[in-house]
């Protein structure tokens, strides 16, 4: 599996609403083969691939959109405030540099060590700024995004947004395969998850698919500090499969014949601990008249902050996982 | 009220998201008495009985098939599991309980490393420090397994104390009325729904599907015949149904507030009237399903909603059977 899409992705800035060069980038790759693809106003891009069979619809679903902020007040001394986009942690932004809109850089700080009154004073949204030079050339309603560049370091990737690029980034290797699957495959790049599944709605409801498979980029939550019954998924451990989370409890049917799938392929899994936090699998199971959802994640340390971690063996088998998904004869039973 | 099918509701494995074996007993005791019936996508038992009115409308009533539970979290090397719960369990009730894995129990322990630890744990108890003890060989359980209640139910006089009350009286509920109804003037959709304490996927999906001129979900809401109970609801145990008028998720249809009224004071059947300053049910979905469907909700008041010993009347139960057969029968003009 190449990282190039991976690194590609994941250096691209696009929060939520403004995934333009997401859009962008996987219109050229898939732009080098024949298949169909259809856009809508909320910035989803679905590609087709027409399979052997046309009885059965298979979407698969990944999210373009990262976490990141918003200005939403320019102060005089070169100063904006700014609210966030999707869940972030004020803490993970105290040191940071940050783009603003097309050109403008910035830094996030914070009261320095020696004025804090007592050591570990907590940094807020509502005490943080961003420095940013000149403000003229930035406006409230600006976006602001996370700068990190994406590194291969030992058996690991690290970089940003990970939740969700990695999902894209499996779903670019599928359509390079160019294989002609056993049934219908539609490949939704959607946007706007990370502020309460929106686009997704809207995706789902453009397609009129069987099942659902969403790919994602999960919490890691195995930290030293915590007990092992206590992390969500383990890094190093592959694949996570969820079995109940926010919103849905995930189709049976989809989290069995993915734990067979993996067990017959010889693909290592393990099963998310956690049921706290959401997918798309939530919206999508809604729509119309119900599509059976499933998700199959990557295990991601720190994500939700400017840096994140994945394990290239963990990346390697989810892809295998889904290709596997896709190819099997299986539909529902 | 029939007892015995009562109770096989009651005591059938569903928690939200793994209801196979409350959908296969209702299917067995209403099979033989519906014009049809079909399980949808996302597990949701729909059957119907077909109406013979001139302006007959299309009705559907709703109860959900699954229950709280938990799901298995984690297994550690002895045996020991952990969870976390699948709608609203609350942990205090838990401990030194038993949960039953489909078929396999497990007592419920907690963390106790120390005094000190042991009172905290008791003060602030949370799923993290809870395990269960399965006591037996675990190889059959693993992440992902769900558990509910080890529970069964008892019948005092015209009261009956079990877990799944919540919403298994309101399936027995729409059970009786398919098994007895003959003929209805308006079509008669029964909606068992899924992942309603979980997330109320089943009754969206369900009203999409059904496309009815009105629906009501038939369920439980809290009582206020206890001691110290919440100072600003009404609904009391053996006053009849009560027709819900709001909740905090939804607030119902005034013309099928009306409708239900009217049926029941025309009919001389006993109810109450309900406004519930917290809690919700599948009629927040159906309400909002396509381009929107007139909802509300006919409640069975329950005291102690989500123990393993919820306590209904039965006559309670019967008073909304005798509502909801008066409604299938006469044209409805909402």
């Amino acid at each position: 599996m190449k990282k190039v899409f991976l690194e590609d992705l994941s250096n691209i800035q696009a929060i939520s609403g403004f995934e333009d060069d997401v859009v962008n980038y996987v219109k050229k790759i898939v732009e080098r083969h024949r298949y169909d693809y259809k856009e809508d106003f909320m910035k989803n891009l679905t590609v087709f691939i027409p399979g052997k069979s046309h009885d059965f619809k298979i979407g698969l679903f990944a999210h373009m959109d990262e976490v990141g902020l918003m200005i939403t007040r320019i102060e005089d001394d070169f100063i904006a405030k700014f609210a966030p986009v999707g869940g972030v942690d004020p803490r993970v932004l105290v040191g940071k540099k940050v783009r603003i809109g097309d050109k403008s850089e910035g830094v996030i700080g914070f009261k320095p060590i020696h004025l804090q009154k007592k050591s570990g004073e907590s940094p807020s949204f509502d005490n943080l700024s961003i420095f940013v030079g000149k403000t003229s050339k930035i406006k409230v309603g600006d976006p602001v995004f996370f700068t990190t560049n994406f590194t291969a370091c030992g058996d690991f990737y690290v970089g940003k947004a990970f939740d969700d690029r990695l999902g894209c980034a499996i779903m670019l290797e599928l359509i390079e395969m160019e294989e002609k699957f056993p049934f219908d495959l539609y490949l939704s790049f959607v946007s706007q998850e990370e502020v309460g599944l929106r686009g997704s709605a809207v995706a789902a409801a453009n397609l009129d698919v069987d099942l659902a498979l969403v790919i994602e980029g999960t919490t890691a939550g195995d930290n030293p500090e915590l007990e092992e019954a206590h992390w969500a998924t383990h890094v190093g451990d592959g694949p996570v499969l969820v079995a109940v989370h926010s919103g849905y409890v995930i189709d049976a049917r989809i989290f069995e014949s993915l734990k067979q799938i993996a067990k017959k392929n010889d693909i290592p899994y393990q099963i998310k601990r956690r049921t706290a936090g959401g997918t798309d699998a939530a919206r999508i199971a809604r729509t119309f008249s119900g599509i059976p959802a499933g998700v199959v994640a990557v295990p991601a340390r720190y994500i939700h902050s400017p840096i994140s971690l994945i394990s290239k063996m963990d990346f390697e088998n989810t892809f295998k996982l889904v290709k596997a998904f896709v190819e099997s004869e299986v539909a529902l039973i | 009220m029939n007892l015995e099918r009562l109770k096989m509701l009651l005591t059938s494995f569903g928690p939200s998201g793994r209801e196979e074996g409350t959908r296969k007993t209702i299917i067995d005791l209403i099979k033989d008495h519906v014009d049809g019936y079909k399980v949808d996508k996302v597990g949701n038992l729909i059957a119907w009985k077909n109406g013979n009115g001139k302006n007959k409308k299309k009705v559907l009533l709703g109860a959900h098939m699954d229950q709280i539970g938990v799901v298995v979290t984690h297994v550690d090397e002895k045996g020991f599991l952990r969870i976390e719960p699948v709608g609203g369990i609350i942990p205090q009730i838990l401990y030194g309980s038993r949960l039953n894995f489909n078929g396999i129990v497990g007592v419920v322990g907690m963390e106790e490393e120390d005094g000190e630890t042991f009172k905290k744990n008791l003060r602030e108890m949370t799923f993290d420090n809870l395990y269960v003890d399965v006591l037996q060989d675990v190889s059959k359980l693993s992440v992902g397994s769900f558990g509910i209640y080890d529970s069964y139910p008892i019948f005092k006089e015209d009261l009956v104390v079990s877990p799944a009350l919540d919403d298994r009286i309101g399936c027995a509920i729409l059970v009786e009325l398919l098994v007895n109804v003959d003929t209805p003037y308006n079509d008669l959709y029964a909606l068992f729904s899924v992942q309603e304490e979980h997330s109320l996927v089943g009754a969206a999906v369900g009203a999409f599907e059904i496309d009815p001129d009105l629906a009501i979900a038939v369920d439980v809401t809290d009582s206020a015949d206890v001691p110290k109970a919440h100072k600003r609801i009404s609904m009391v145990l053996g006053k009849g149904p009560a027709i819900k008028v709001m909740d905090s998720m939804s607030v119902s249809n005034p013309k099928v507030v009306e409708l239900l009224k009217d049926v029941a004071e025309r009919n001389k059947i006993e109810y109450q009237l309900e406004v519930l300053p917290f809690g919700g049910t599948d009629a927040y979905a159906f309400e909002r399903a396509r381009k929107g469907i007139p909802s509300a909700a006919l409640s069975i008041p329950t005291r102690y909603i989500h123990t393993p010993s919820e306590v209904c009347d039965l006559n309670d139960a019967d008073k909304a059977l005798e509502v909801l057969k008066s409604l299938v029968k006469e044209e409805i003009d909402l």
